[in-house]
């Protein structure tokens, strides 16, 4: 549950074998998909990425092309944009520290974390090591605050984990030196503000910490930032060794070396971020029943895929090798093949003479920064959610290889098993039915919406988030068979008297793996939240948490004792529970604030 | 792999009644069909998808049905017979839907559905709820078929969708199959150790293996089914019998008095000029001879004894039999469409414990090269 990227990344990295590259088959002349791929993964639209001018120019060739298509905006919307802001990433807004009479206020001096409050302190100063706490349940030992008084300081901490520890000391350490995890561990010892050196003796020695891409929203809770060397050198300037010094005995990874007061100095800190926040857009577009749905159950149907991508690579979900930083992350598979299976299916249910429920076709953005398109059409529905019968999500379904097609979330509804094996007689398919929707793409935010939903997908490969994932890879054949199957689980659906039963499915403590955590608690976080808090998107059916009474909707704000700014708070926090060992968890339904306790089961 | 081993002959029937079960395959799509299997097989393909199991899937006549059991009635934890339409892939259940099914086959002339069924049997629903309530309390037990003595041969009219029940015996009536007239059905039945009275010894083996007393009959289509002609008289399980393409010989399999260790035979229809065709010394059955009638393919797992696979072998068995699938788990139950271009098989290689039946092009000449280049069978014949 770090960063929803990596999240995202391991989980797809794991969910499939890299195949290695294999013969494709000479695309038919009259692909019905091969022109939408090669134009969205062409250069032009530079990989799609949110906000940027390639994905509005993407955007716009979707549009024309449903419009081309015959399709129109949804009703009372003049086009087919629906436009949702997201937080795109983090700049410093002028930061600065001022050490005794000294003041440092350049970006080379001092920057803001990406997660920092603003705000500006001063007060006693304590250096605290490499701010690490390893948590008790890990039977390790080792706390940097053990024998400090940080309240209401500023603490200063090295960056990183002690250098020379052995082996697997650093492997424990390095699970809790994420500086998010740092700032937390500060603010729960009760400092003002957090401080963060690169020491004499790491990798990036004396430098500041740039600005990440952090799409995340609520920050730390404390004022942070990094500081240069020459700042470094400034805070201890009347301590009793060199910071070189200093830093050599921590890097043993002794747990008894301690820190200390900086107390020859004064600190003023300010802090001060600036989220730039960007405009997505997501196009929508219907094709209307043909005849009057009053008394069809639920006379919405919507097909939808991705198409954005990953643009240059740099908000950290690229997976490019050295030699391809920086260049445009094409995405021909993930996502202008599923782009491309959505409007092939609409040219063709476009043209049925009979369509007894309305056909919403999307093509989500934001869905590589935490399925945030999705997110936003679902939150702000331009049709009643409860009105949709059902949702088919396309996702990398460009790399099919021995003619095998997976096909995800068929636990949502009791019908999918048969809709697709009736489908399927005929199209000839090796399929793979997972019945898991918790899965990292889109499918996810209309099972928590409790539609009944699939996710077809060829899988991952060697290209996956990578420049290379380029066109000429792409195996259009087998992708217009793919559309050409989903067309006829579609058009079946259109048809059926009654809409698809939903289901829910109870999240395998498997697939909701994180790293790192070893504990269930079954709660499903909203990742496109600003709250304070956390805020549930859903629970897992079964799941402790439900079973706590907790629901979607709901901001846990504290649980075993530990407050939780964000969703960073809550995973670390997570690290912390005993399977079945209760805990107190306090949230806000509404602007209540109630109690409950939660047991968290074991993870398998 | 670390299955604990159950006794085969509980656990497989007319061909395979019983579940399949096979290492805990990953969901997924890393499976890739080896080099060697593509050899045989093209476009390899998941048919059935709903449902817990299915398996035993048998072709009509014309190639555009397929016959098979699967367990996917709401309510009913046990197998029923499903057709399946492979032009429009429309299925519809041909079994009463109540009680236990196996082994089904479409009359060649008529379309009539021939299959095992207990539903007459008025414990059935309770049979039902039991299995559920026992699968709902998390338990688990190793799967056996039971070689329920109420099982009896029903045909489904193809015109009508009425039933006509074929045997009215105590004793395990199943796995039975058409003539390629549609004239004579073959079955395997346990009704001999019902008729007669037993030593203690062989009550006792009826109450822990009743397979031990199957043998093989022969009847009429249209006869009331009470004087079938018993064609084996061996102890040892003999089930699983299907005609020739021509009609002229019964191919089957017998286990050994143990019931570990099974082979592919073949006699002619009184019975007479039987020949054991493979002599692997492990579980070799589920025999179907392809419809050139050079070669039949049939199931072992001669390479483990989980790992269940497809073979082929000539007609005569006078060569090492090929491997056709490589895949980790169950592969079995090949049976040949009727015009030898496809193969229907059981498989679990589409990860779990439970079987699905499976869909390839089958290349004929390169299965007659390889069966043409097999070095000649050693050992005994």
């Amino acid at each position: 549950m770090s960063a929803r990227g990596c999240a995202r990344r391991r989980a797809r990295l794991f969910a499939a074998v890299l195949f290695l590259a294999a013969g494709v088959p000479a695309a038919a002349q009259t692909s019905a998909t091969r022109a939408y791929v090669e134009t969205l993964a062409s250069e032009k639209f530079a990989g799609r990425e949110a906000g940027s001018p390639g994905e509005r120019l993407a955007a716009d060739y979707i549009a024309a092309q449903l419009s081309r298509l015959g399709a129109r905006p949804l009703p009372g919307r003049s086009d087919m944009f629906v436009p949702f802001t997201f937080t795109a990433g983090s700049r410093d807004g002028g930061s600065r520290a001022v050490v005794g009479s000294t003041t440092f206020n350049t970006s080379k001096d001092v920057i803001a974390l990406s997660f920092s409050d603003d705000g500006e302190v001063s007060g006693p100063v304590v250096f605290a090591g490499y701010g690490i706490v390893v948590p008790e349940t890990q039977n390790f030992g080792y706390d940097s605050y053990a024998t400090l008084d940080v309240k209401d300081k500023i603490v200063v901490v090295l960056r990183y984990f002690p250098e020379d520890a052995e082996q697997q000391t650093r492997g424990v350490l390095a699970r809790y030196s994420d500086l998010r995890y740092k700032a937390m561990a500060a603010r729960q010892h009760g400092a003002k503000a957090l401080v963060v050196i690169t020491g004499p003796r790491s990798p990036n020695a004396g430098l500041t910490v740039p600005m990440s891409f952090d799409t995340a929203l609520a920050g730390s809770g404390i004022p942070a930032a990094s500081v240069s060397g020459a700042v470094a050198a400034a805070l201890f300037a009347g301590a009793p060794k060199t910071l070189q010094a200093i830093q050599q005995e921590l890097d043993s990874g002794n747990p008894h070396t301690a820190g200390f007061p900086l107390d020859k100095i004064t600190l003023s800190l300010k802090t001060s971020l600036v989220r730039e926040t960007q405009t997505g857009r997501n196009v929508v577009a219907y094709f209307p029943a043909t005849s009057p749905t009053a008394g069809v159950a639920k006379p919405w149907i919507a097909i939808g895929a991705h198409y954005d991508h990953l643009g240059l690579g740099r908000n950290g979900n690229s997976l490019a090798g050295k030699d391809e930083t920086g260049k445009p992350h094409l995405g021909a598979d993930d996502n202008a093949s599923g782009s491309a299976a959505v409007l092939a299916i609409a040219a063709a249910l476009g043209k049925q003479p009979v369509r007894r429920r309305n056909l919403i076709v999307a093509l989500w953005s934001a869905e590589e920064i935490g399925l945030v398109g999705s997110a936003a059409f679902v939150n702000a529905p331009p049709v009643p959610v409860n009105q949709l019968a059902a949702y088919l999500n396309f996702d990398m379904v460009g790399r099919m290889q021995d003619n095998k097609l997976a096909v995800q979330a068929t636990g949502t509804s009791p019908i999918w098993a048969s809709v697709l094996e009736r489908a399927n007689v005929a199209a000839g398919f090796d399929l793979t039915l997972q019945e898991d929707p918790y899965q990292p793409t889109d499918v996810a935010t209309f099972n928590q919406a409790s539609v009944p939903s699939l996710n077809f997908t060829t899988g991952a490969h060697v290209d996956y988030h990578k420049p290379s994932d380029t066109a000429d890879k792409i195996n259009y054949e087998d992708l217009d068979r793919i559309a050409s199957l989903a067309s006829t689980v579609v058009r079946r659906l259109m048809d059926m008297a009654d809409a698809p039963q939903f289901a829910k499915v109870e999240q395998s403590s498997q697939t909701a793996g994180r790293t790192g955590v070893r504990v269930f608690t079954g709660t499903v976080p909203d990742y496109t939240s600003n709250a304070k808090g956390l805020l549930l998107g859903g629970v897992v059916g079964g799941g402790p948490a439900e079973k706590a009474g907790l629901q979607k909707g709901d901001v846990i704000v504290e649980i075993a004792g530990q407050t939780i700014a964000n969703i960073y708070d809550y995973t670390y926090a997570l690290e912390l529970l005993k399977i079945d060992q209760p805990v107190k968890v306090v949230y806000m339904r509404g602007s209540e604030k109630r109690e409950t306790t939660l047991t968290p089961g074991a993870r398998r | 792999m670390a299955r604990s081993l159950r006794r085969p002959a509980l656990v497989f029937v007319c061909l395979l009644s019983a579940a399949v079960v096979a290492a805990g395959l990953l969901a997924g799509l890393e499976a890739q069909s080896p080099p060697a299997e593509r050899d045989f097989l093209s476009r390899i393909r998941r048919l059935t998808v709903e449902g817990r199991r299915a398996g035993e899937g048998y072709w009509s006549k014309d190639g555009r049905q397929l016959v098979f059991q699967s367990e996917r009635e709401p309510g009913n934890p046990f197998y029923q017979i499903y057709l399946m339409d492979m032009a429009s892939g429309d299925v519809t259940r041909v079994s009463p839907g109540t009680g236990k099914t196996t082994c089904s086959f479409i009359n060649p002339e008529t379309g009539d559905v021939l299959f095992a069924s207990t539903h007459h049997d008025p414990r059935s629903k309770q049979l039902q709820d039991d299995e559920l309530a026992f699968r709902a309390s998390g338990k688990e037990r190793r799967y056996s078929w039971d070689y329920d003595p109420e099982m009896e041969l029903y045909v489904r009219n193809a015109k009508t969708g009425t039933f006509r029940r074929l045997t009215n015996k105590r004793g395990y009536d199943a796995e039975a199959s058409y003539s390629p007239d549609g004239q004579w059905i073959v079955f395997s039945s346990t009704r001999q150790a019902y008729e007669r009275p037993l030593s203690a010894a062989e009550q006792k083996q009826l109450e822990t293996d009743p397979s031990y007393f199957a043998d093989i009959y022969i009847m009429r289509a249209d006869a009331d089914g009470s004087a079938p002609k018993r064609l084996t008289n061996v102890p040892g399980y003999d089930g699983g019998p299907f005609f020739s393409p021509d009609g002229k010989r019964i191919i089957w399999r017998r286990f050994d008095e143990a019931g570990l260790i099974a082979d592919v035979r073949t006699m002619n229809l009184d019975g007479s000029d039987e020949r054991q065709i493979t002599d692997f010394g492990a579980m070799s059955w589920a025999p179907y001879i392809h419809p050139s009638g050079q070669y039949l393919l049939f199931a072992s797992n001669k390479l483990g004894f989980e790992n269940f696979e497809v073979f082929m072998v000539d007609i005569e068995g006078k060569k090492e039999p090929v491997r056709v699938t490589y895949s980790d788990g169950f592969d079995g139950l090949p049976v040949p469409s009727p015009d030898g271009t496809q193969l229907a098989w059981t498989s679990s290689r589409g990860g779990g414990r439970e079987g699905q039946i499976y869909l390839a092009q089958w290349n004929h000449q390169k299965a007659l090269e390889a069966i043409k280049n097999a070095p000649a069978r050693k050992g005994p014949k």
